[in-house]
């Protein structure tokens, strides 16, 4: 018996079993001891990332075995303040579904949130998403988003701080009639050059020296010198067709002049244009009562329209319509996050449903008797489709009533909330561009927002019996600033309505209050001579930039016209004169008598 | 400092292993899954079962997931193309959904187009990289390894306690 040349190479390792058994085991043990502290990190992190600002979680316990989550000392900060919570929760407990774990999917049975608390005041900064726009995550763009679609509503700011109009330097770059001016001088010379080169292609002078030759000739022929007759009546034809070239030309010129004309009239629209821009600069509203009321609270009133919009979005990213697939920021890791895809499947379960959830929480929570409410939320689901129910929540209490509906089973998301609340104190306020403080008192605010596809029609109101008025010590000097003071002072009723309706994009937006009436009045009364004076001041300076440039212009077009007018027409006269010099001295030699 | 120590003793360790080229290219291949799919993810708890379990070089496959790892952050781009392309095909779309519905798949986060993309390249390359390196382990050998060995560095290298380490494993 031969040994085989070389020994079988065998596949497996066996004795590596142990180690790996070892090695598992380690990984089991650390997770049964680290549990709680990866998913509180994880829970904290994906919470951060999905809300767009810190999720902080003092504490949370991990009991697979039961299907139970139970976090303690929850604290979500605001996107939109610094300083600010959205809210805090002293416990939640969450019964999970465990099989569907095993999927990835994430389905709450059943929530039980207390103790929840909102607005509550923050030592450090929370937002996320506002610190970094433009940012890859979900919040960061719809923050920027949003950002960028209340700044459209730009109201003007009331100037009453010293009572003084100030105007703005004006750019003559950013006046249109200049340019407009510059353009129709170049068309005036082109149409000059035109005219000149078409003129001369007429060749009118020939004709009329050859047509004053042949008079010539026949002031001194007899009437059987046929020739010559001939040659007058050549003359004749030659002379009526130079008149119609020359009315053809008169009809070119004419088109012509009434362009330049047209464009003359173009300068004063641009002139107009720029008045209207120049009147911009003068840094006041119009003082009719509708303005006064958007400049005095608009900047404050689309604030709450900006964040219910914040949130609607962000469901809409998380909470899509339809089961096709779609893709998300992967998590963040040192390598590249890429992309998560979903994959939706009918009759399966979403990745994340929150079937139920008890709600039950604090209003000013700082106050001696602090207000208990109630609330629910049911079918809060990462695949709406899926589950075939829209989301609702409503809260109620004494002073509160509240409501919400993100219904995106359908194509068209729509998305609806309403809410009142009564007796929250609100913090006293700058008002815009007015060295006063509006101190509201405690309030009641409504808000009903809308948003059906993209037409959104929202409304804000906020309602106080109490307000107090605080004035700025900058204010003592100004008479204008007297004159407010007094008209709002002595009034103790608040009440302010905002309305936005329309497309998303650029809907109409009005905001109205019961002291906007009291406020014109008294800016009409006092500012308008010097809104007036402001306005001719203006008017005078777009006139002394656009003069120079448009006297010229004009002065050059009415030339033009005058000597292309006077020059056909001297034309119009030659010929006419000559023509008939020709056809009277034909007919003295033929006596009327028409030869062949 | 250390870590490159650890990589030059791995290496030459390796490369002057008993194992063959076979089961040292098999264990850079292996590795290679290591360095080039990102690491947390279920598909390398199996890899790093396979070093253990086959009889493969483990320190191969070390030295693989250390080689790969800079070629995995360099392409991640790519793998996120492949992936997006591969997760997004709508002929692949029913092949997705029923694995992201089953049990322990979607754990995997092969729906990552990261983890996809780098995971189907690794696997791609796996063969051809395996008949290379076990060539090119081979050539190696036959040329230059004899002078290595009795080289003063490579004494000073496999006299150290990491190697002693390495010697555990080897296949």
């Amino acid at each position: 018996m031969t040994a085989p040349a070389t020994a079988r190479v065998k596949i497996f390792r066996w004795k590596a079993v142990g180690p790996l058994l070892v090695f598992f085991g380690i990984v089991g043990v650390l997770w049964i001891l680290f549990a709680d502290t990866i998913a509180r990190h994880a829970t904290q992190k994906v919470g951060t990332q999905v809300i767009g600002a810190k999720v902080e979680i003092a504490a949370l316990h991990v009991d697979l075995p039961h299907g139970k989550v139970m976090i303690r000392g929850l604290t979500v900060a605001s996107p939109h303040e610094a300083f600010r919570n959205l809210m805090q929760a002293d416990e939640l407990v969450a019964d999970l579904d465990v099989v569907p774990l095993t999927e990835k999917k994430l389905i709450i049975n059943r929530l039980a949130a207390n103790g929840l608390r909102f607005g509550t005041p923050r030592e450090t900064d929370g937002r996320v998403a506002a610190k970094s726009e433009g940012g890859d995550g979900v919040p960061s763009r719809v923050m920027a988003e949003t950002r960028e679609w209340a700044s459209q509503f730009q109201v003007p700011v009331l100037q009453l701080a010293t009572g003084k109009i100030s105007i703005d330097s004006l750019d003559p770059r950013k006046l249109s009639t200049i340019p407009a001016a510059e353009a129709l001088g170049a068309r005036a010379d082109s149409s000059q050059r035109a005219w000149k080169a078409a003129f001369d292609t007429l060749r009118v002078g020939p004709t009329l020296d050859s047509a004053n030759a042949t008079l010539e000739k026949l002031k001194h022929a007899r009437a059987t010198d046929l020739a010559t007759l001939n040659e007058a009546r050549q003359a004749i034809e030659r002379l009526k067709r130079a008149q119609n070239r020359v009315t053809s030309f008169e009809r070119g010129v004419k088109t012509g002049v009434a362009s330049l004309q047209s464009g003359l009239a173009g300068l004063d629209s641009a002139k107009r244009r720029d008045y209207a821009f120049a009147r911009s600069l003068v840094k006041l509203p119009t003082l009719d009562a509708p303005h006064v009321g958007a400049a005095l609270f608009g900047p404050g009133a689309i604030r709450p329209f900006e964040r219910v919009l914040y949130y609607t979005q962000l469901a809409r990213r998380y909470m899509p319509p339809g089961l096709l697939p779609r893709a998300s920021t992967g998590p963040a890791r040192v390598r590249r996050a890429g992309e998560d895809v979903r994959f939706p499947k009918e009759h399966a379960l979403p990745g994340f449903l929150l079937r139920s959830a008890e709600l039950s929480f604090l209003l000013r929570p700082t106050a001696d008797q602090p207000q208990r409410y109630a609330g629910h939320l049911t079918g809060l689901s990462s695949d709406p489709a899926l589950y075939g129910r829209p989301m609702l929540a409503g809260a109620t209490g004494p002073q509160l009533a509240a409501g919400a509906m993100v219904n995106h089973v359908h194509d068209i998301p729509v998305d609806t909330a309403g809410a009142t609340l009564g007796g929250i104190t609100f913090a006293a306020f700058q008002v815009p561009g007015v060295p006063l403080r509006l101190d509201p008192g405690a309030a009641t605010t409504q808000l009903g927002f809308n948003l059906k596809g993209d037409t959104i029609h929202a409304r804000f109101g906020l309602r106080s019996s109490n307000v107090r008025w605080v004035r700025d010590s900058g204010f003592a000097s100004s008479a204008i600033g007297d004159l407010i003071w007094r008209a709002v002072s002595g009034i103790s009723n608040l009440d302010v309505d905002a309305r936005i309706s329309g497309a998303l994009h650029s809907p109409d937006f009005a905001v109205r209050s019961n002291l906007d009436q009291a406020i014109a009045q008294r800016l009409q009364a006092v500012l308008g001579e010097q809104v007036a004076a402001g306005e001719k001041q203006v008017r005078a300076r777009v006139d002394s930039l656009v003069n120079d440039k448009v006297t010229p212009v004009r002065a050059r077009v009415n030339e033009l016209q005058t000597q292309a007018q006077a020059q056909i027409a001297q034309q119009h006269a030659r010929i006419d004169e000559l023509q008939k010099q020709l056809e009277q001295q034909l007919h003295n030699l033929t006596r009327g008598i028409r030869l062949p | 400092m250390f870590a490159l120590l650890k990589l030059i003793q791995s290496l030459v360790g390796a490369l002057h292993s008993e194992g063959t080229p076979g089961q040292l290219a098999a264990g850079l291949v292996l590795g290679s899954f290591l360095g080039l799919t990102p690491l947390m993810n279920i598909h390398n708890a199996v890899i790093l079962a396979l070093l253990m379990l086959l009889n493969v070089s483990f320190a191969g496959g070390m030295l693989g997931w250390a080689l790969f790892v800079p070629f995995g952050f360099l392409l991640d781009p790519l793998f996120d193309w492949m992936g997006h392309g591969l997760l997004l095909a709508p002929a692949l779309r029913p092949l997705w959904t029923s694995l992201y519905n089953m049990p322990i798949v979607p754990l995997t986060n092969f729906n990552n187009t990261i983890v996809l993309g780098s995971f189907v390249f690794a696997l791609v390359v796996a063969i051809p990289l395996f008949f290379v390196l076990r060539w090119a382990v081979a050539r190696y050998r036959e040329t230059v390894g004899a002078r290595v060995r009795q080289s003063k560095f490579y004494q000073a290298l496999t006299a150290s306690k990491l190697y002693n380490v390495y010697r555990m494993f080897r296949p």
